[in-house]
């Protein structure tokens, strides 16, 4: 089951713009591929570097356990190769949207207002010292 | 054409008035004695509820008593709950209403109605751990807006419900605490990560639940547990309380054993909330306003209506069974009146990568803040650096980690532009594609996943297969766009078989028109029960309206 789900993620690549949509001919191109590319590639279609897991967990200031970068490694790695397919889109031209933009900004007016219970956000720090949250020092880095 | 799989036993013991022709929608009306009938599709259980309130025909105890049982009776098969709410305080909440209706006092619309709340939505009186370690035991210091809304109106918050971790998976078994399993077929996923707010309505343990759909997470398990599911637009519903997971994602969802349940507690739920910056300001209006009595439908009630069916969500890779009930959900339809073709959006699966990148994205960032610092647990260390590596270590569980650490790569300095930018650049084209198809069709409709539940365990270890089986419901999100989905029919599995789901896809803040045609569709399909044998199986509690 899983693996015929697969099929449908099995890349189509755009020679032309992709700039009607819905179009009658488009369609003739996923048969074609689907035919074409039927098992799923795990090939590197990405002509980045690929992902240094103790780097990235540095930045993400997450401590990972050598089984873990074992374990996740080769998972992270297919993902990032498949994220890959998205290279050979071609997106001239083509505005980023941050979101779905269904409204425009709603900002409400800069006024501060009170928060009631405070007692309650204090409560859930685990190390307090009133007044101060309490954490250990900080070692610099080179 | 419409397959059905059940044995006839169970269509004898609830006598559907699906079966007859014409059918009675319970609405308002103190005059007309209430029927016992059983967990019948064709009813709003709200507004029976309160018709049997109001009527003196029911007290809310005893309603609340009903679901406690049966909640108790079928909890320890299904392990939908992560908190139940102190029995005691449900039924002193359940008690206050009954007096205040003996004193001809009014009572909020929702007054007696139980609500599950999926544990990522903060609830200020109840832990919400958001499914995970490094929120074990934290009780947020408000209410989310939504569940605020919800108390007012009267409801009662029966519990927290189980989900994948901050969100982030298709099965509910990434959580931190248990596994959910599927009503229908105990040895399979309920899906996710909504799935114990699902499976809770399913299994009839409350009324209604509210879940959170990031990349279809109340769409897919809605479909997998046979119930309704509702994603509003984008800015619909306010966020402030839902942890966020993919802030330009996420929305708070609606599950009811109804369509019409899911559209008045949508409706309750809706509107601009100053503390989030991207709720609307648009008005909301009353999405089932438009109902028309089933008795008074006439012969095609939807006649005209433009309905798409997206071709790429029947070809290849999706499950004949599933194919067949989406083909069946169609030609009834077309009995309705619609005016069906086949649609084609060429950029369709582009959509599953594009969404991954995003929201591992943003949810790395979101993440962030969980550094055992303010809340939550803290490891141990002697220095900053080493106290937010370990807690958040120990905290998260493996696909989260995956996912913040897939987020992190593709955000760093080199890589932004060829990941994050372009699916940005993505999600304008299928926003595109959808609002031009959606400017010829009044609606679109797909399958919500490609195939019915699958077994616990069977996705675990392969994140590509368990990401695939989001294809239908990502372009939504990427797109904003609302959507429902309502069980439509059966393939084979488990005791009776296993439910599917048709997901409807509206035009933004289109919700009405959702909930409408929806409804139409649920009241005159014939020949289905969409209650698990697991809630008649395990006996005892009576059904009680």
């Amino acid at each position: 089951m899983g693996s015929r789900a697969l099929l449908m993620l099995t890349n189509f690549n755009f020679k032309t713009t992709v700039s009607s949509f819905g179009s009658a001919s488009n369609p003739f191109f996923l048969i074609k591929n689907n035919l074409r590319t039927r098992n799923f590639s795990t090939k590197t279609r990405s002509s980045l570097q690929p992902p240094d897991l103790p780097g990235l967990a540095e930045t993400a200031r997450i401590s990972l356990a050598p089984n873990e970068v074992e374990e996740f490694a080769p998972k992270i790695g297919q993902v990032i190769d498949w994220f890959g397919q998205l290279q050979a889109v071609d997106l001239d031209n083509v505005e980023p949207a941050i979101r779905a933009d269904t409204e425009g900004d709603n900002l409400r007016e800069d006024a501060p207002q009170t928060f009631e219970n405070k007692e309650a956000l204090i409560a859930s720090v685990p190390s307090y010292e009133e007044p101060y949250i309490k954490v250990p020092k900080v070692l610099n880095k080179e | 054409m419409l397959s059905t799989i059940q044995p006839p036993r169970y269509l004898s013991r609830f006598p559907l008035r699906g079966r007859t022709k014409s059918r009675s929608f319970h609405i308002l009306s103190s005059a007309q004695p209430v029927t016992k009938t059983c967990f019948a599709a064709d009813q709003s259980q709200i507004l029976s509820i309160r018709d049997s309130l109001l009527n003196r025909h029911l007290s809310a105890v005893e309603l609340t008593h009903s679901y406690l049982d049966r909640l108790k009776q079928t909890e320890p098969h299904i392990n939908c709950f992560l908190h139940v709410s102190d029995p005691d305080k449900v039924l002193k909440q359940a008690q206050d209403i009954d007096d205040k209706i003996k004193r001809n006092e009014e009572v909020g619309p929702l007054a007696g109605v139980l609500v599950a709340i999926k544990d990522n939505i903060c609830t200020a009186d109840m832990p919400s751990t958001g499914g995970s370690y490094i929120l074990e035991g934290y009780r947020p210091p408000f209410d989310a807006t939504a569940v605020k809304r919800l108390k007012d109106l009267g409801a009662i918050v029966v519990g927290k419900t189980n989900l994948d971790e901050f969100g982030m998976g298709s099965t509910t078994e990434a959580s931190a605490f248990k596994v959910t399993a599927n009503p229908w077929d105990l040895s399979r996923v309920p899906g996710g990560s909504s799935g114990g707010s699902a499976a809770s309505v399913s299994a009839r343990q409350c009324v209604v639940s509210l879940g959170s759909d990031t990349g279809g997470s109340v769409r897919q398990p809605a479909s997998f547990c046979g119930v309704v599911g509702l994603k509003p637009t984008y800015g619909r519903v306010s966020r402030f309380g839902l942890m966020a997971y993919a802030s330009s994602l996420d929305v708070i969802g609606c599950f009811g054993s109804s369509v019409a349940d899911t559209g008045i507690l949508l409706h309750a739920i809706s509107g601009h909330d100053s503390l989030d910056a991207t709720s609307s300001k648009r008005e909301v209006p009353d999405f089932t306003s438009q109902f028309t009595y089933a008795s008074s439908l006439k012969s095609r009630p939807l006649e005209g209506l433009r309905v798409g069916l997206i071709r790429e969500t029947v070809d290849a890779g999706v499950d004949s069974g599933v194919k067949s009930a989406i083909e069946g959900a169609a030609a009834h339809l077309e009995q309705l009146g619609c005016v069906l073709k086949e649609v084609s959006l060429p950029s369709f699966s582009l959509g599953l990568p594009a969404y991954y990148i995003l929201a591992s994205s943003e949810s790395s960032s979101n993440l962030s803040r969980y550094d055992g610092v303010r809340y939550g647990n803290q490891a141990s260390s002697d220095e900053l650096n080493g106290l937010y590596e370990e807690s958040r270590a120990k905290g998260f569980g493996s696909e989260v980690k995956m996912r913040i650490l897939m987020g992190t790569y593709a955000l760093s300095a080199g890589y932004y532009d060829a990941y994050y930018k372009r699916a940005q650049q993505v999600r304008t084209i299928i926003r595109k594609s959808f609002k031009a198809a959606l400017d010829e069709n009044d609606i679109l409709i797909s399958p919500a996943a490609p195939s019915a539940a699958y077994k616990i365990g069977e996705k675990k270890n392969d994140p590509l297969a368990m990401y695939a089986g989001d294809i239908m419901t990502v372009n939504v999100n990427l797109a904003g766009l609302p959507a429902l989905v309502l069980p439509c029919g059966f393939v084979e599995g488990g005791a009776v078989g296993l439910p599917v789901g048709l997901q409807i896809i509206g035009a933004a803040f289109d919700e009405e028109k959702l909930v409408k045609v929806g409804h139409i569709f649920e009241q005159t399909l014939e020949g289905y029960n969409f209650v698990p044998p697991l809630v008649t199986d395990v006996g005892g509690a009576s059904p009680e309206l």
